[in-house]
């Protein structure tokens, strides 16, 4: 292993949070004379680093700071302390096809969403037949994307994604969507991203993934970094916390 | 500086930001783009019902163009009006309605507001036309005007686009920005000679007192309406002073836009 991909250093993530936020002028002011709004750190100090052409799987329960540590990781939201280093070109895929406009054909849509994860538009072009064909989408590919079934819009988000071939992928539980064959192909798909020594860092809660995707695991609890280290052993304590939580 | 970079870096978002805003505005519209060019004949027609015969004004022809005719007069300076506002109002909105893109991919977000400008002088281009069209009908000749023209377009564009990047930051923390916008825009127009002209403001100056003019004429949009109207209607260069304030207020404008929206951007993912 040469240089790591992704370096997260010391970073630790802040949310304000509101009795009632519901954003008009009035509210502010009667917010004025209560005292200020309670602090709440869904991230707490979390240091890992990400080495190159692996699968990095993030794992915790509900609420502890997974999709806000991925956000921090995409720079949709910004630390407020520690930093975070990129070796390459990130993408993100929070929320399959979220840069969709539903009037717009799933064509069109494919220029507008791969501009908005940073492709040119000849690239976007020089792709575009392997982009439809991943995405099975057929012939409706020139129908506007509103009479799209969940699943299909799913699959065009997805395969426009992954054909950014961006240096790091950071994914948030997007494998859950689509149906079984679907899912193979795009497992498929992320095993021949990272055979190129290109980086995905992924959020799941199905363990079974974890294990058959991952090299490394970092588990979150409470926002706090619990453990880090290979899939099986980090997997297994995290199993055994979940069991005794039950009991 | 690495902000400006990143954003030409990402130009090609923004190409496929304004076609979006294009394409989908009127999709599904029996007359498509034709309502571009329906809403301002509206407004003309309603306007030149009232004060062509309510109120019996007639605007004295262009000079030297020899144009004549209330309709022509004032679309002269609607339509840089109204495409004033379309900025203000779509660009104010562009953050708050994007709020699920943004909360989901990073992209310099200062495009958002950016595209509605572009395509907004997109549309506003297609009525510029039709009326310089139906202005060489009447006798006026603005085709050696389009370079001038079109610098103002730009110039009007900016200070449109840095309002409502301003305003957009505004509205992020308090909604009730957009909808005080709206009543704004609206006392706005009224003190903005556009359906009357400047003369009317000048006799009332001169028994009041002349500061009621000076504090009329601070109006930036007064000077931009003047400047289309001289290049458009009257066919002539606009005077220096009004140019030379256009320019200052569109550029002082703009800049304070820039750097309210850059400076709040990172933030934005969290507020929505
Ligand atoms: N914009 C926000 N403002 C305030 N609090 C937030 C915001 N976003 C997330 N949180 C809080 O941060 C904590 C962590 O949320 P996060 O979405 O990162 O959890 P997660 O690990 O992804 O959970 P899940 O497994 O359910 O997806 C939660 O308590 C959530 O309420
Ligand atoms: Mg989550």
């Amino acid at each position: 292993m040469t240089e790591p991909a992704v370096i997260v250093d010391h970073v630790s993530k802040r949310f304000k949070l509101y009795k009632e936020r519901n954003q008009t002028l009035k509210s502010a002011v009667m917010r004025r004379r209560k005292s200020v709004a309670d602090e709440f750190w869904a991230v707490k100090d979390v240091s890992f680093e990400v080495p190159k052409g692996s699968t990095f799987g993030l794992i915790g329960r509900n609420g502890s700071g997974k999709s806000t540590l991925l956000k921090c990781l995409a720079r949709i939201l910004h630390p407020d302390e520690g930093s975070i280093t990129m070796n390459g070109k990130a993408a993100s895929l929070l929320e399959v096809g979220s840069g969709f406009h539903p009037e717009l054909t799933g064509r069109e849509n494919i220029y507008l969403n791969g501009s908005i994860l940073g492709l040119a538009k000849k690239d976007i072009t020089a792709r575009l037949d392997e982009i439809i064909d991943f995405s099975g989408v057929g012939q409706f590919i020139d129908q506007p994307v509103k009479n799209y079934s969940s699943g299909m819009y799913v699959r065009l988000g997805f395969s426009v994604a992954i054909h950014v071939k961006p240096d790091i992928l950071v994914v948030d539980e997007v494998l859950a969507v689509g149906d079984g064959a679907f899912k193979k192909k795009s497992r498929e798909k992320f095993r021949e991203f990272t055979n190129s020594g290109r980086t995905v860092i992924l959020v799941t809660h199905s363990l079974a993934q974890v294990r058959e995707m991952c090299d490394q695991v970092a588990w979150l609890n409470k926002g706090e970094l619990q453990a880090v280290g290979p899939a099986k052993t980090v997997t297994k304590q995290y199993q055994e916390y979940l069991d005794a939580q039950d009991g | 500086m690495s902000y400006v970079k990143e954003l030409a870096a990402t130009r090609e978002l923004l190409a496929n930001l304004t076609i979006r805003e294009v394409k989908g505005q009127y999709r599904r519209t029996f007359l498509g783009q034709l309502w571009s060019l329906i809403n301002p004949l509206a407004t003309m027609l309603v306007y030149t019902l009232v004060f062509l015969f309510l109120l019996r004004f007639e605007p004295p022809p262009g000079d030297p163009s020899g144009v004549e005719g209330y309709p022509l007069w004032l679309m002269c300076a609607m339509l840089p009006w109204t495409f004033f506002t379309r900025v203000v109002n779509g660009g104010l909105t562009s953050v708050v309605s994007n709020a699920n893109l943004i909360k989901k991919v990073y992209f310099p977000r200062m495009h958002l507001p950016l595209a509605v400008m572009a395509s907004t002088a997109v549309t506003w281009s297609l009525e510029l036309s039709v009326l310089a069209i139906v202005l060489m009908l009447f006798g006026a000749m603005p085709i050696p005007f389009i370079p001038v023209i079109i610098v103002f377009m730009a110039l009007l564009a900016l200070f449109a686009v840095g309002l409502a990047m301003m305003l957009a930051i505004l509205n992020v923390h308090f909604r009730d920005t957009q909808h005080f916008t709206g009543i704004v825009l609206q006392m706005w127009m009224f003190l903005t000679p556009i359906i009357y002209p400047l003369e009317f403001v000048e006799r009332r100056a001169e028994q009041v007192g002349q500061w009621v003019l000076d504090l009329y004429r601070l109006n930036p949009m007064e000077r931009f309406v003047a400047v289309f109207r001289n290049l458009l209607y009257d066919n002539r260069l606009p005077a220096w002073d009004d140019s030379i304030y256009c320019l200052a207020a569109a550029l002082i404008v703009f800049l304070l836009g820039y750097l309210t929206f850059s400076r709040n951007e990172k933030r934005l993912a969290e507020l929505l």
